[in-house]
């Protein structure tokens, strides 16, 4: 493999990584604070991708516009669904909250045929995003650069929120002992209702930034469930920076994996996520958990 | 004694009508949810649009026609077990569809079983009428090997030396190469493949694949890539000026209208494809009748190409079972082997051997129209089996 | 005793199965076939989850084997029924003791994905291994002896190898075992505690999850005629998750409940509208709201509301 080769491959695997890392990040935070396999969390994904794609291509809104409208909408859906049938789930057992989500996967895509169709849909890229740079010994497309930035953008935002704020502590709290988080005060399921808005926002967010370079089609959830899960595992459940170095293990395995290794494409991923685990059966950066 | 007969004969009348005003049942499997929803809800439209046009009409036989539709839901146990249900509660008399390679296989061992006629309209995998073809599976769509055949003439036509191969790594992409390699020799004889790629199914990202093939210093593509494949390529792909000097011909009916219309300014240059059909260009008089119905029931004039495919069959179906004067199923069998027919692209005989319909593709260049936001295939080639 | 209460109870249930080709409806019987070998399916996953409180999001490929081997022993190596079906559960459970050997070592959502990770690859090697398995286009026309070409024949044998199959798991998971197993459940650490070596309980328990998990596989095989690699697949794993929770995990016969339901659900939805998605999810949604523990749960509270406990 050639410098060239190398470095190209190298700059894909991170704005892939980035691109996963957005995604995750909000699964990471739904599942780490509510315990809550949401099997849903690619229908956000996608629902972020067509939100923009109505914004931007049918409205003739710009990009960002479309992206920000995504978060917003996501963020909206996420809150109703949490407040009205979510929140009277936590109490029971949770494998039936993965039940729920089951439903409301076959209730969102029938929601999304009903609004979008079945056709195909595109997004083009934003304005002075869509070309490329030229270093010399290699040419970077402009909008993997774009994400590049974004990603490590919203992790350390997302950082900042949980470990700085007062609001973060109270988060990190809840994972803790909700009972007693409870008991001193906190509006517990507010709690929860902006942790789980705030993770699908961050779906919404990836399936928009997402959109300009893939075709926006039915049943676009179901691999983004899969590698969310694996990223979000292999980094360690909850913890967000294992969550960015997952999402880099598995930008840079999918990437190198595919050029290298392409007779084993669909299955790098599983691969990844088995040996991490049999190596660190905690994830890489999580902990062993107490209950 | 006279009133006996005269009951006798009411009663006889009265079975023979009772028989005639039985509706004649067609069954049709198409995935309506899903991945393979883009393609199964046009492929239903089409479908359904035949249904309508045969009871205005006056139905099979005199008959009216009932459509009893199902989601395969691009699972072929599903699809295996829909199907018999068709066949056993619903009894019908013929069953079309499918999509996938696999789901078409599975309806065909069903139809094998069953002994019940099985069209396939859209699966294109060759064994379906090779080594897995039996008495009661026919198949109105194309198949790899003719489409393969004819990507080989396009690299032959269009003088290509250095080729980069692109081909999806599952059933049709590995029957489209064997359908391009057994018939690159014949057509492109100086052409060199130099490059063979083959991303998965389902691939969303093609950065791994990119950059390999802009290095290989190939002056074309032969890709069966088709659908969001094609798209999620041309949008990882243009931003590095990739279809400035690369010809890239294409099966998989990327020239088709859907894909056209959906990438609109971002379609790329330098690209031949085909299409089953296409709402802007006919090859037959009664094309344009059939597009016009097609407009009025789906509301919009750039209709889809897959509606073509699932009417066709309805055709076929119906043409057999009027030469049959039955809905046996052996002899309906009998009646679809080398039966011809008028349908919107022309007409199409089933090959009495193998079952296979020789229908063609329009096959040409995708151009920038100026007063258009699509490309259209101009010229559009219809390319059809001898 | 309560166990003589459910022998005859479930006599009863199979008394009126048998019966219920004499209706005279194909459909009917190839329907009950289908929900026989489903409720086979997910009892067996319920060892897992029900009897050990882990969640497994991979026991499709015990299955996948078990329908594959069987498949390609009759067809491709032409064995006798009698020697093909027991090999390909063998087989299955070897290759579940082999993977769970792995699994157990973790506990939790990490177990799952380790379980799904496995899983992926028996479809991966099911995919590619065309020459094999027919890879994507699925392995088809798999031949079945004359005797059980007849759909009621078929439907007698997969009724008397599911009820020996459910009567195997009632004995196992109702032995000291599956008392074991339970307390493994309700709490591990305790376990421990009393002597229990919880790792290897649970490996036992995955062991016998893949086994009969993998004879509901050759049965499903046998009776579609073919195997496909979809059966392999993550969505499969889901599926009989879903019929799991849905008939109620803490009880044996919760997950016959919910094959049951889930399959019938899906095969009259789809009857009625190509909307069913939307059907089925606002079914699944009302259930898991009205009813935390399950269809289950509907019959302790019937039970509750007739004054017994």
């Amino acid at each position: 493999m050639t410098l060239t080769m190398f470095t190209l491959n190298a700059f894909y695997g991170l704005a892939l990584a980035m691109n996963m890392f957005i995604i995750a990040s909000g699964l990471n935070l739904i599942f780490g604070v509510l315990r809550v396999i949401n099997f849903a969390h690619g229908m956000f994904y996608m629902f972020g991708a067509y939100i923009t794609f109505t914004v931007a291509k049918s409205w003739g809104a710009p990009f960002f516009v479309g992206v920000l409208a995504a978060a917003a909408a996501l963020g909206l859906i996420a809150f109703a669904i949490e407040r009205l049938l979510l929140r009277h789930l936590y109490d029971r057992e949770h494998l039936m909250q993965l039940l729920f989500t089951f439903a409301l996967v076959l209730l969102m895509s029938d929601a999304a045929k009903m609004i979008w169709g079945t056709d195909q849909y595109s997004v083009g890229y934003p304005p002075g995003l869509g070309g490329a740079i030229n270093l010399g010994f290699v040419v970077l497309p402009q909008y993997q650069l774009f994400l590049c930035a974004i990603g490590p953008l919203i992790a350390v935002a997302m950082w900042l929120l949980v470990d700085r704020t007062r609001w973060g502590r109270v988060v990190r709290a809840a994972t803790q002992d909700r009972e007693m988080l409870a008991a001193l005060g906190v509006n517990v399921p507010m709690v929860y209702a902006a942790v789980f808005t705030i993770g699908s926002a961050l779906a919404g967010v990836g399936g928009a930034l997402a959109a300009p370079r893939i075709a926006l089609v039915p049943g676009m959830d179901a691999t983004i469930i899969n590698e969310c899960f694996i990223i979000v595992i292999i980094g360690g459940l909850g913890n967000l920076w294992g969550s960015f170095l997952g999402a880099l293990a598995f930008g840079f395995v999918v990437q190198f994996g595919t050029v290298l290794a392409p007779n084993w494409q669909d299955v790098l991923p599983y691969l990844l996520m088995l040996v991490v685990l049999l190596i660190r059966p905690w994830g890489l950066l999580g902990r062993p958990e107490t209950n | 004694m006279k009133y006996s007969v005269m009951l006798a004969a009411v009663g006889i009348l009265g079975a023979g009508t009772a028989v005639a005003q039985q509706p004649i049942k067609i069954g049709v499997l198409y995935p309506l949810t899903g991945g393979g929803a883009v393609y199964g809800v046009p492929a239903l439209a089409g479908h359904q649009l035949a249904i309508e046009e045969l009871n205005a009409k006056g139905g099979i036989m005199g008959r009216k026609v009932e459509s009893i539709e199902r989601d395969d839901k691009l699972n072929p146990a599903s699809a295996s077990s829909t199907m018999k249900e068709l066949i056993t509660k619903d009894k019908v008399d013929i069953v079309l569809g499918g999509l996938s390679s696999a789901v078409g296989l599975a309806m065909s061992e069903v139809s094998k079983q069953e002994k019940v006629v099985y069209i396939a309209t859209i699966p294109k995998t060759i064994q379906m009428t090779t080594d897995k073809l039996h008495k009661y599976v026919f198949r109105t769509a194309s198949n790899t090997d003719f489409e393969g055949d004819t990507m080989a003439m396009l690299a032959g036509k269009n003088k290509l030396s250095k080729i980069c191969h692109l081909e999806l790594d599952y059933a049709y992409g590995n029957d489209l190469e064997v359908g391009i390699l057994k018939a690159l020799p014949k057509h492109a004889p100086n052409a060199k493949i130099v490059l063979t790629l083959k991303p998965k199914l389902g691939a969303t990202d093609f950065n791994p694949f990119i950059p390999q093939v802009m290095a290989a210093g190939c002056d074309g593509v032969l890709s069966g890539l088709w659908g969001p494949h094609f798209v999620s390529w041309v949008k990882q792909a243009a931003p590095l000026g990739f279809f400035n000097k690369i010809k890239w011909i294409s099966g998989g009916e990327i020239g088709s209208h859907e894909i056209a219309g959906e990438l609109k300014g971002e379609y790329p240059d330098n690209v031949i494809s085909n299409a089953y059909e296409l709402w802007y260009a006919g090859n037959d008089p009664s094309h344009k009748e059939f597009q016009a119905r097609l407009a009025k029931k789906l509301n919009t004039q750039e209709t889809p190409q897959w509606a073509a495919l699932g009417y066709i069959g309805v055709m076929y179906a119906a043409a057999a079972m009027e030469k049959a004067k039955s809905t046996d199923p052996d002899k309906v069998s009998a009646a679809l082997e080398g039966l011809t027919i008028g349908t919107p692209v022309g007409k199409l005989t089933i090959d009495a051997k193998t079952h296979q319909a020789n229908i063609g593709q329009f096959w040409g260049p995708m151009v920038k129209k100026p007063d258009r936001a699509y490309r259209m295939m101009e010229p559009a080639e219809y390319i059809q089996p001898k | 005793m309560p166990q003589r209460r459910y022998l005859v109870a479930s006599a009863i249930v199979v008394l009126l199965l048998a019966l219920l080709p004499l209706a005279g409806s194909r459909y009917a019987v190839d329907l009950a076939t289908e929900v026989l070998i489903y409720a086979l399916f997910a009892l067996s996953l319920n060892v897992i989850i029900g009897f050990t409180g882990n969640i497994s999001f991979g026991h499709a490929a015990y299955f996948a084997i078990g329908g594959y081997a069987c498949a390609i022993l009759l067809t491709t190596y032409n064995w006798p029924l009698l020697f093909a079906l027991p090999a390909a559960v063998v087989l299955a459970g070897l290759v579940a003791a082999v993977v769970g050997y792995f699994c157990v070592r973790l506990t939790q959502i990490y177990f799952a994905m380790l379980t799904l990770a496995f899983a992926m690859l028996v479809w991966g090697v099911a995919f590619k291994w065309k020459e094999v398995t027919g890879g994507d286009d699925g392995f088809t026309g798999i031949k079945l002896p004359e005797m059980l070409a007849h759909h009621v024949r078929f439907f007698y044998f997969t009724l008397a190898v599911v009820a020996a199959g459910v009567a195997a798991l009632w004995v196992i998971c109702h032995s000291a075992f599956g008392l074991t197993l339970v307390a493994v459940r309700e709490n591990a650490v305790r376990a421990g505690f009393i002597g229990i070596d919880t790792r290897r309980m649970r490996w036992a328990a995955f062991t016998v999850a893949g086994t009969f998990g993998g004879l509901a596989g050759a049965l499903f095989g046998m009776y579609h005629r073919g195997m496909y690699i979809e059966n392999a697949y993550w969505t499969e794993s889901a599926n009989v998750l879903i019929m799991v929770l849905l008939g109620g995990i803490y009880s044996f016969v919760g997950p016959i409940f919910g094959a049951a339901a889930l399959h019938l659900l899906q095969t009259f939805t789809n009857q009625y509208t190509p909307y069913w998605p939307t059907v089925l999810g606002l079914i699944l949604l009302v259930i898991v709201l009205v009813l935390p523990d399950g269809l289950i749960g509907l019959a302790a509270r019937f039970k509750a509301r007739r004054g017994k406990t």
